[in-house]
């Protein structure tokens, strides 16, 4: 008791010194969780981008289908299948598509592209298309062969709303079929390299046109909840053995992957801040340790044993830590809910770049409480390092030389 | 050793019977002993009987403070035996001798003797806590101490709320604490005005006298050495004088 008295006392000595080491632990805790927070939420952001406005929950399709994106491998059965699926109470919306690379030409050019067939009402509900649309209208139910083509693509082909283009691809049967496009409208989603390769039609055009008519290659599903994604993935497996059932993980593992190396790099930069720190808390303690040498060989001499100066020490370097960790949380909670409320705009710093990595410009951070913990275990493990190496130089003066000073 | 007590008992007018608290035999403390050997103790034969109110005298670089440390505990002899209460602490690891020196040495040092965060009465708890004492122990000891050093009001100063000498008279309470065997005060009147001088020496005679406390204190303070019943003078690590010795040769 007397001990953690002593330690709370003796970190008030000398005021300032404390007080800037406790505001650096602060401010680099707090830089910490903005970059946690950062991190949180564009990788929250990312994921949601990748369920509800380009792969959804999960998608179905034949298991040969995904290998070469024939034509062929139509999923069998499937207006039954739609039905089913559309029946289950988890899910929100499922909408099934025909796709066939193939390539788009114009007067001046041409670009390989991916023909995503959809049921125009469907597909709004499920990748927001409609939302998405920047120039032009959507679909208009009265117009055959209309084409919705992304911003990078329309840039890059020099193409506007109403432009005409032709759409070359195989069929079925694997003849060269073409037909003639009008650009309905030009979409922009957060995700530039997909928005260069993914252009949009109505189902039936491109059904004709491969001779698949009422068919599809695949069925993407919107759930209500992510919690589903597990159980209605299991269930549609066992129902339906023989197609190839996958969920968004599987799908884009690359966001899993980034999502979970995210994780990995904000520990990283958390090490960094509290290993730059550290020697601020060394030189601190040392300077105090230094500047009470005479105190410390009088306290040995008096009969305190080597194990309580060291306790004095390590809970004098904890006291300072934890002083400044809940300034340092709450400010870092503060500033990051501000921005989770109205956004953090980094157009400014290249919209392109974000997009390019299918990122936004518009961050909302978010607080992360799931990290907090281990955030502690490094501030703590930080300054039981950190007090270590003072410590040991106070438990090596010899009293008789300490009273000297 | 028999001798020793003969010696004591002319100038203290005290029962021989008295029991050795201090009992050091040819010591010696080196300093460079491999290029120019400093001998800061020389071979020094010391004894002291309990209740005895000695003053260690000698100018500067005499070798005091270095006697005091070695019999304090605080520092090795190079050779040489010293015996407390029959314990030879030579013998002791570092570790032994912090609980040696807690249980039976009080210390006095010359300045910044307190430690500043505490109040007056927690330094002097502080030595009570290491030893274990329970809570009405120390407040009925913490009463008492302040009590003989006149200090019962000063119980919540911080030591730089305090005059240098109620600083020293809180380090003589605190070094009373553990209830010693035996006190070191190395120059405890070297930073204090002659009152205050006054008053701690005052204290320390009236513990001495009345509750047979063994005081052992380096000084070159004339008005200090006066007070002493028995002076040791020490020059380049030796002793030269002894009043125990003169009292005896007079005696």
């Amino acid at each position: 008791m007397m001990i953690l008295m002593m330690a709370w006392r003796n970190i008030w000595r000398n005021k300032m010194r404390s007080l800037v080491i406790i505001l650096s632990i602060a401010l680099g805790l707090f830089a910490g969780i903005s970059v946690l927070g950062l991190y949180k939420g564009m990788m929250k952001s990312r994921v949601r981008n990748v369920i509800d406005a380009e792969q959804s929950h999960l998608q179905i399709h034949d298991p040969g289908f995904k290998n070469d994106y024939e034509p062929k491998f139509i999923l069998q059965n499937g207006s039954s299948l739609l039905k089913t699926i559309n029946a289950l109470p988890q899910v929100k919306t499922a909408s099934p598509r025909s796709i066939t690379n193939g390539m788009l030409a114009t007067a001046s050019g041409s670009s390989g592209v991916q023909i995503n067939g959809v049921i125009p009402d469907l597909e709004y509900k499920t990748t927001q298309l409609k939302a998405k649309i920047i120039e032009g209208k959507a679909f208009d139910p009265a117009r055959k062969n209309q084409v919705i083509i992304g911003k990078k693509l329309a840039t890059k082909m020099k193409l506007k709303t109403g432009a005409k283009l032709v759409l070359t691809f195989t069929d079925t049967a694997g003849n060269l079929v073409s037909g003639a496009f009008r650009v309905a409208a030009i979409y922009r989603s957060d995700n530039a390299p997909l928005d260069e390769r993914n252009v949009y039609v109505n189902i039936s055009d491109l059904d004709n046109l491969l001779n698949i008519p009422g068919a599809f290659h695949e069925i993407a599903i919107l759930l209500k909840s992510d919690e589903d994604v597990g159980p209605v993935q299991q269930l549609l497996k066992q129902k339906f053995p023989g197609y190839q059932i996958e969920n968004w993980r599987e799908i884009s593992p690359e966001t899993d992957l980034m999502v979970k190396t995210t994780d990995q790099y904000s520990y990283i930069i958390m090490v960094i801040i509290m290993f730059a720190l550290a020697f601020g808390i060394i030189n601190t303690m040392l300077m105090a340790i230094l500047e009470r040498t005479r105190e410390i060989g009088m306290m040995v001499a008096l009969g305190t044993t080597r194990v309580r100066i060291f306790l004095l020490i390590l809970t004098e370097t904890i006291f300072i830590t934890i002083t400044g960790t809940p300034i340092g949380i709450a400010a870092g909670w503060l500033v990051i809910n501000h921005f989770n409320k109205h956004g953090l705009d980094v157009s400014g710093m290249g919209g392109e770049m974000m997009s390019s990595f299918g990122f936004g410009t518009m961050i909302y951070p978010e607080f992360p409480i799931d990290k907090l913990f281990g955030i502690l275990v490094i501030v703590i493990g930080t300054a039981l390092i950190s007090c270590l190496f003072p410590a040991m130089k106070a438990l090596r003066l010899r009293p008789s030389e300490a009273l000297t000073r | 050793m028999q001798r020793y007590m003969k010696i004591v008992a002319n100038i203290d007018k005290e029962p021989v019977n008295k029991e050795t608290v201090i009992d050091a035999h040819n010591i010696s403390k080196v300093y460079n002993p491999d290029t120019i050997p400093v001998y800061a103790v020389n071979n020094v034969h010391l004894h002291l009987l309990k209740g005895e109110f000695t003053a260690l005298v000698g100018p500067s670089g005499s070798g005091k403070t270095t006697l005091l440390n070695l019999i304090g505990g605080l520092d090795k002899p190079d050779s040489g035996n010293i015996y407390i209460n029959g314990v030879d602490i030579t013998q002791l690891s570092s570790g032994e001798l912090i609980d040696f020196r807690l249980k039976n040495i009080g210390f006095v040092f010359q300045s910044f003797n307190l430690i500043p965060v505490l109040t007056a009465k927690e330094n002097v708890e502080f030595i009570m806590l290491l030893q274990g004492a329970g809570r009405s122990e120390r407040d009925d000891r913490i009463k008492q101490l302040f009590r003989q050093i006149q200090l019962e009001d000063k119980l919540d100063s911080r030591p730089a709320q305090l005059s240098g000498g109620q600083q020293q008279r809180v380090a003589v309470a605190r070094a009373l604490a553990s209830k010693p065997r035996f006190v070191l005060a190395d120059e405890p009147t070297a930073n204090l005005d002659s009152q205050s001088a006054s008053n701690l020496l005052d204290i320390m005679a009236k513990l001495n006298k009345e509750e047979d406390i063994t005081f052992l204190f380096s000084t070159h303070d004339q008005r200090v050495i006066d007070r002493a019943r028995r002076v040791v003078r020490l020059v380049d690590g030796k002793i030269v004088s002894d009043s125990a010795a003169v009292a005896t040769e007079h005696a």
